[in-house]
Formats: C-alpha cells, sequence, structure tokens
C-alpha cells in the first residue's frame, strides 16, 4: 500500500477509535488518541510505535471484519511500524545482497571467512589448535578483535542517533525536548518493566489469544534482560583486563563468565517463547512482512545467545575456535545491519514512550 | 458439539439469546446444576446481541473501591431511576432489581469480568457506574469462555423460529439452524433474546413512516420473533409500546449496528435546528450525560427524522470528533448549504439566537453555568455562547435507537405472566425483553446492564430450579 494510503487508512479507523474510546483502559495508545482530535502522520507514527501489538484491542471490538467499519489496529499500526524502521535510518534500504534471510547468511560466512584470514595473518590459528587456553586473544589479538567489533557498532549507533533525530522531529518536534532528565526516568522505568505488557487491568494482555495471560511479558523481558546480560558479560570482561589487569579467560564464578551465561540462557529461552507464542498468534492481525521481520530478529538473537553459550562451554576444547568465529561473525553481522532489522524497534519505543510520559507531564499542567 | 448431536439431547435449560441476559442465566443455571444449552442467532463473530455495544452497569455500592469514586446507595440510585421518565412501570420489580444490584458486580467479577479503573472518558460516570474493561465485547467474550469452560452449550446461527406450548408450559422449540428445522425439548426455557428495535416493519405499527428514517444501533438480529411467540402465547405485555432507549446519531451511519462510534456530542456546544431551519428544544437544558439519551426521541419528533447541529470554532476540541468527520464553511448559511437546509432560515435562526443571549455567566461546559438566551423560544437554558467565529460546523442527526421497552410481564421470579393472570410455568424472561417492567420511558445510563444482570441470575437460578429441582 502507497505510504498516503496507508496513513489515510489509520486515519479513518482512528478516527472511529476516537469517537468510541472503549479500549482506553488497555494501553497508553487510547488515552494518547484521546489528546487528539486530527490526525497528522506524526501522531499517528507515534501511535503506532506506542502499541506493543498485544491485540487486545481487536479481541474487544465490536467493528471488525465483517463489520463495515472493518476496524484493525494491531495491523494497521504494524504497517505503519514497518514504514517507521526503514523511513529513519540511512541509507533506506540496504544494498540488495544484504536483505533477507539469504543476505545475512552470506554476509556471515564472507566476514567469517575473512575473520579466519585475519586469525592466521595475526595469531597463526591459536584458537584453533587441540589445546587453548580460552582466551578470545588467540583467535584474534585485542586490537584487531576491537576494530572488527568497533567498527559496524560504530556504524550503527551513528545510523540510529540519525534514525532518532528524523523520527522524533516528525512525532514531536523540539530536539532539546529529548533532554528532560525527569522524562527519561519516567519513561525508563515503563521501559525497563515492560509496563505496557501488564494490559490495564489487573490481568495481563492476552496475547496470543483472547486468555489474559504474562507469557508474553516475561518471555520478551528474558529476551531484554539476557541480552543486557550478555552486554554487561562484555563490558565486565574489559573492565577486568583493561582496570584490573586480569586477563582472559575468566574462571567460572567470575562477572563476565555469571552474567554471559545467565543472559545467554534467558535470551534462549526468552527468543524461543516469542517464537512459540507467534505461531500461535492471528496471521490477520498482523502482517507477512512484519511476521518475517520478527522471526529474524529472534533468529538472530537465538544464533548470538547459543554460540556465545557455546563459547564459553566448548572454550577448553578443540571446538573452541571454530565456535568462537562463528560468534564473532554472527557479532559483527548483526551490529553492522541492526539499523535496517526489527532489533531497531526498541528505539522507536523508547522515543514514543517517553513522548506519551512527556505529554502526561504536558497535560497534567 | 455438533448442531445435530445438541438437537437430539434433552436440556435442563435452553437460554434463548447470546448476550449479556443470556449468559448470565446460562452462567446462573450451569452454577445450579442445570445442562444448558444457549442458542445464539447470530455468527460467532457477531454474538452477544446489543451488549457488544455496551460500556457499564450501575449497580448499588455503599463505598467507593478501584473501579467507583465514591458510594452510590440505594435511596440515590432508586431517585435516579424515579427521576427520568415517567419513573418505574413496576415499582416492585424496578426496587427488587435496584435491591438486588448491589451483589451484582461481584458475581460479574467472579465469573471473569474485568474492570477498568475511572479515566478521562469514563470519569463523568466514574462514581455510579463501574465500566467493563475493553467495553461490552470484552464482557461478552469473557463470559463464552467462562460458559465454555462450565460446560454450557453454544450453537451459533441457531435461530428460535416457534416455541409450542401445553396448557401452561413450552413443550418445544422449533430451530433453524444450518439450513434446517429442528424440535428440541427443554425443562425450562429462559428467553433473553432482546427486544423488537431491528423488526421496522414493527416499529412502523406504532410510528408509523418515521420508523423507516431510524437508524438502529445494535444488531440486526433483535426483530422480535421470540417476543411475538410469547404474546400469541398469551403473554401480558409490559412496558409502552413507544418505549425506546435512544440517542442522536450521525446521519450518515449505518442503518444497523453503527454503535457508540455514531454517537454525536455537539448539541449543548451550539444549536440544534429541525428540516425547516428552526430550532424545537432547548440545548442547554441539563448536562450532557443526563440529556444524552433524550435526543434520540427528540429528533424522531420532527419532520423527516432530521436534525442539525450547528457551532463555531470557540468550542472546537470540546467534545469527542464525529467519526465522519464534520461539515464546515466560513459562514452559517454555506454549512446549510452543505447539509441540504435552508441558508436563509439558518441563518436568520442563529441570528435570532445570538441576539437574545444574555451574556450573564461565564461559559462552563463542566457546569450548568447558567450562560442562557433572553426572550428566546425555546430558550438555550446553559452554555450558550454566541455562534460568531468562523469557521462554522454543522452535522445532520438521525435517531439512534438502542433498544424497545415493551416486552413481556414478569412475576418476583422472573417467569412470563399472562394476561389472564396465570404464568408459563416453564417459561422465564431477562433483559431487553423483559425491560419494559422496569423502565417506562426515560432511561438511566448503565442500567439496561444492570438489568440483564439482576434478572438473568434470577431467569437461570428459577429456570434450573424448576428443571433439576
Amino acid at each position: 500500500m502507497p505510504l498516503d494510503d496507508l496513513f489515510a487508512e489509520a486515519e479513518r479507523q482512528m478516527n472511529v477509535c476516537n469517537s468510541c474510546r472503549y479500549c482506553e483502559g488497555y494501553c497508553a495508545v487510547w488515552p494518547a488518541l484521546e489528546l487528539r482530535t486530527e490526525l497528522t502522520k506524526g501522531d499517528l507514527t507515534h501511535l503506532a510505535n506506542l502499541c506493543h501489538d498485544c491485540r487486545d484491542c481487536f479481541t474487544a471490538c465490536m467493528y471488525t471484519a465483517p463489520h463495515e467499519f472493518d476496524l484493525n489496529p494491531p495491523k494497521v499500526f504494524t504497517e505503519i511500524r514497518t514504514a517507521t524502521y526503514t523511513s529513519y535510518v540511512w541509507p533506506r534500504n540496504l544494498p540488495r545482497p544484504l536483505r533477507g534471510a539469504a543476505g545475512t547468511a552470506v554476509s556471515a560466512v564472507v566476514i567469517g571467512l575473512v575473520l579466519l584470514g585475519l586469525s592466521v595473518l595475526t595469531t597463526d590459528g591459536l584458537a584453533f589448535a587441540t589445546t587453548t587456553s580460552g582466551s578470545p586473544y588467540e583467535l584474534l589479538p585485542y586490537w584487531l578483535m576491537l576494530l572488527v567489533v568497533g567498527l559496524p557498532a560504530l556504524w550503527s549507533a551513528g545510523v540510529g542517533l540519525y534514525a532518532v533525530a528524523g523520527y522524533w522531529r516528525d512525532t514531536h518536534g523540539r530536539l532539546g525536548d529529548l533532554a528532560s532528565p525527569r522524562v527519561w526516568a519516567a519513561a525508563l522505568r515503563t521501559a525497563v518493566t515492560l509496563r505496557h505488557m501488564r494490559g490495564g487491568g489487573e490481568e495481563e494482555c492476552a496475547y496470543p489469544t483472547d486468555q489474559p495471560t504474562p507469557a508474553r511479558r516475561r518471555f520478551h523481558g528474558l529476551t531484554f534482560w539476557g541480552f543486557l546480560l550478555c552486554l554487561l558479560s562484555t563490558m565486565a570482561a574489559g573492565v577486568e583486563q583493561d582496570f584490573l589487569g586480569i586477563d582472559p579467560p575468566y574462571p567460572p564464578l567470575s562477572v563476565p563468565v555469571v552474567s554471559g551465561t545467565a543472559g545467554g540462557v534467558a535470551m534462549i529461552v526468552g527468543c524461543a517463547g516469542l517464537l512459540a507464542l507467534k505461531r500461535r498468534a492471528a496471521p490477520e492481525q498482523g502482517t507477512e512482512t512484519m511476521r518475517r521481520a520478527d522471526h529474524g530478529l529472534l533468529g538472530a538473537l537465538l544464533v548470538l545467545a547459543v554460540t556465545g553459550v557455546l563459547t564459553l562451554v566448548l572454550r577448553e576444547t578443540a571446538a573452541f575456535g571454530a565456535v568462537l568465529l562463528i560468534h564473532l561473525a554472527a557479532i559483527v553481522v548483526c551490529f553492522g545491519v541492526a539499523p535496517y532489522t526489527k532489533f531497531v524497534h526498541w528505539v522507536y519505543r523508547l522515543l514514543a514512550v517517553y513522548q506519551d510520559e512527556w505529554e502526561h507531564r504536558t497535560a497534567d499542567r | 458439539m455438533r448442531g445435530e448431536e445438541a438437537f437430539s439431547r434433552d436440556w435442563d435449560v435452553v437460554i434463548i439469546g447470546g448476550g449479556n441476559a443470556a449468559l448470565v442465566s446460562a452462567l446462573s443455571a450451569r452454577d445450579a446444576g442445570a445442562r444448558v444449552l444457549m442458542l445464539e442467532r447470530a455468527p460467532l463473530v457477531f454474538r452477544g446481541g446489543n451488549s457488544r455495544h455496551t460500556r457499564n452497569v450501575r449497580c448499588v455500592h455503599n463505598a467507593a473501591d478501584a473501579f467507583n469514586t465514591g458510594a452510590y446507595r440505594f435511596d440515590e440510585l432508586w431517585k435516579d431511576l424515579c427521576g427520568v421518565g415517567k419513573g418505574p412501570s413496576d415499582e416492585e420489580l424496578a426496587e427488587l432489581t435496584v435491591r438486588r444490584s448491589e451483589d451484582a458486580p461481584g458475581w460479574m467479577a467472579g465469573h471473569g469480568v474485568r474492570w477498568q479503573r475511572p479515566l478521562t472518558g469514563t470519569l463523568h460516570l466514574g462514581r455510579t457506574n463501574r465500566f467493563f474493561l475493553g467495553g461490552g465485547k470484552a464482557l461478552v467474550n469473557a463470559y463464552y469462555r467462562r460458559a465454555a469452560a462450565a460446560g454450557v452449550e453454544v450453537l451459533y446461527e441457531a435461530s428460535v423460529e416457534r416455541l409450542e406450548f401445553a396448557g401452561d408450559r413450552c413443550t418445544g422449540l422449533v430451530v433453524s439452524s444450518g439450513g434446517r428445522e429442528h424440535r428440541l425439548r427443554a425443562g425450562a426455557v429462559v428467553c433473553a433474546s432482546g427486544g423488537f428495535e431491528a423488526n421496522i416493519a414493527w416499529l412502523r405499527r406504532y410510528w408509523g413512516d418515521a420508523a423507516l428514517n431510524y437508524h438502529i444501533r445494535g444488531p440486526r438480529y433483535n426483530d422480535g420473533t421470540v417476543l411475538a411467540q410469547l404474546f400469541e402465547a398469551g403473554a401480558e405485555s409490559a412496558g409502552e409500546e413507544r418505549g425506546f432507549h435512544a440517542i442522536a446519531v450521525d446521519a450518515r451511519s449505518p442503518k444497523f449496528d453503527g454503535g457508540i462510534a455514531t454517537r454525536l456530542d455537539t448539541i449543548p456546544f451550539g444549536v440544534v435546528v429541525n428540516r425547516d431551519g428552526v430550532r424545537f428544544y432547548d440545548e442547554g437544558e441539563d448536562i450532557w450525560p443526563k440529556r444524552y439519551a433524550i435526543w434520540g426521541r427528540n429528533i424522531a419528533g420532527q419532520p423527516d427524522q432530521i436534525a442539525y447541529s450547528f457551532w463555531d470554532a470557540k468550542v472546537r476540541g470540546l467534545f469527542l470528533p464525529p467519526m465522519y468527520g464534520v461539515y464546515r464553511g466560513d459562514s452559517v448559511g454555506d454549512v446549510a448549504a452543505q447539509m441540504g437546509v435552508d441558508p436563509a432560515t439558518v441563518t436568520a435562526t442563529i441570528g435570532a439566537y445570538n441576539a437574545a443571549l444574555s451574556g450573564e455567566g461565564r461559559f462552563d461546559p463542566a457546569v450548568l453555568d447558567g450562560l442562557g438566551t433572553r426572550g428566546l423560544d425555546p430558550p438555550k437554558s446553559n452554555w450558550a455562547q454566541p455562534i460568531d467565529t468562523p469557521p462554522y460546523f454543522g452535522i445532520a442527526m438521525r435517531p439512534g435507537i438502542t433498544f424497545t421497552y415493551m416486552g413481556v410481564a414478569v412475576t418476583r421470579d422472573a417467569r412470563v405472566r399472562r394476561t389472564d393472570g396465570s404464568v408459563l410455568a416453564n417459561v422465564f424472561a431477562a433483559g431487553e425483553i423483559m425491560s419494559g417492567n422496569i423502565l417506562s420511558t426515560g432511561y438511566l445510563a448503565g442500567f439496561g446492564m444492570t438489568i440483564g444482570t439482576v434478572w438473568g441470575r434470577i431467569a437461570g437460578e428459577e429456570a434450573a430450579k424448576h428443571a433439576v429441582g
């Protein structure tokens, strides 16, 4: 659907919703809609990214097809989010060979081969020997490791900041309004507790069927906290090495190993759970494009988590070098293409939550 | 269970209908140990009748809690009920309804209903009414889930065409389902199939051709077939034949099932003229939630059953935005012309209104601000600001019927009464089909669901008692 038609359809649906308002108790989208009477594309983009796709509104709606009003907020919001993910990054589309699951896989293989070459050139492939110490620097020396991971990470951070600025300009306006510590405190609290996923009542949202259940919030929480623990593991290793002078490998009861193991396992359980729930969700309330994007992200996170955990478990075996190489190649590819995938959802969502908290403060005043 | 299998079994209690009163009856009868079959005319996606479009229930409560902002005692609800229209039709049954409303919320929550805390859209009724999280369809969904878990059988697209009687007993139901007619036997029958508002021919008997211009806010299934069958079996009628709950809806809304989204809240913020371009009723009589439900009837009484609401830029954003948008122009005449009303008459009407403003008081939409007209007939008693700031806006309105009141008379145990003074021994009624016992002319927001819940429980329990013992 052309973008103008998509926003016109979203506006039509939201005008019906704004005349009804029965869903206002479910999530933040509906009270936010009530603050508006005339909807711009920026408003609709904000509402779409505030939506966490639990579909409670669809289940409760008396105007879904075959009713002639034909409302489907989860779907139209999903379509707008898809548009958001491609509208604000640079370049707006990845070069064709890099797109999709095939592009990712090919990139990973190419990067893996390059890393293998670099390993042979710099460490003589020490990590692939039958006896290794389990130190990652037997694959690549520290400076090179920093370089191959740091470059794509910096690229993604730059593209991400560019996207933040564009999105915020369209949905809010003044960039300076992003600097309120009090709003950030409220927004981060909402984000890290996944408060919106609790739904509006004493119970939970009803995704993926019509029974209220905490399953999605818990699996999402495991994925999210697991991911943060894995980042913590990496950073803790950096601190131990650069500030405490303790070189890897770290013992089983060290911060990097414990947080990495717990984080990896949490991510595996979380991603697998979310994938399982997704299989039971009604396809007509979403889109095939978003389903593929969701599977891509969850699949990539699973690869990262599984190879990461294996790197730890197998670090004193002959398989260490190979597993670490795969893990590293996966990281490099994921860091490089992250802004062009569903991974960025949290950036726009966090901005939407910030905007929502901002509006509540302004409306209360 | 397949239809064939359900039709070959004997049931203790058969419930006709699929909305709130039917579901409450079914769950109550099941809780009392009966084998229960529900016959819902609509397909699954449209199940729930008018209850799909409801949002709250008005019950007695003696203290505030998380979902009601303050106490609402028996005396106050009773007074409110007596204050609408001509007051209750049958004081004894109305009193029983109010009395038994007190334990309805507990029962509802115990059967899966979830509440919404008072928010912006619900605050004005937050003390007296409890709001369903997600509205009526969410409530209906919760009850259907509970019914399935409890072992209540539900057949969709199963339409009761005839009731068969022998003496004072219903001996069989003729049900159309899957393109065939089936005969069904039951120990007791609960009729919870709603009013007859979707039967335009029936409405026309009392309203003449005016009924052709009514919009029906609920589904097209409520055609009163079961109600007519009960009358044929000698049931006594309760409630006025012209009684109904109706509001002002957008003239562009669909003929059926537009529900809440087509309603209009613009009336107190400007003036309303009829087909001939003249005013006919005080737009500022009382605060809007209290007057919301009289405007359907007001418009139904006007020529061609149409009216036009006008307002100006000053009051934009003070009410819910109409779903189909509004007519807009640089003058009131321009807006009138777009809607097909005579621009000169409307301009003169609004000119006369502007000239009659007292200007005494400060405009405040939250209270009766006393800002009224002087020497104008009819007056506008509150919120009378000049309509003089472009752009001007307008919208065309029709009567939107929510439900009809005329139904069957019942006893305290929800048994259907007959004109000869006897009762139908095994036929019970709950919900809109018997709301005429309680409501005469006016309406109290949320009280339809109170009637459905209270009488659903009585009918379900009594039907089970009759059938199972």
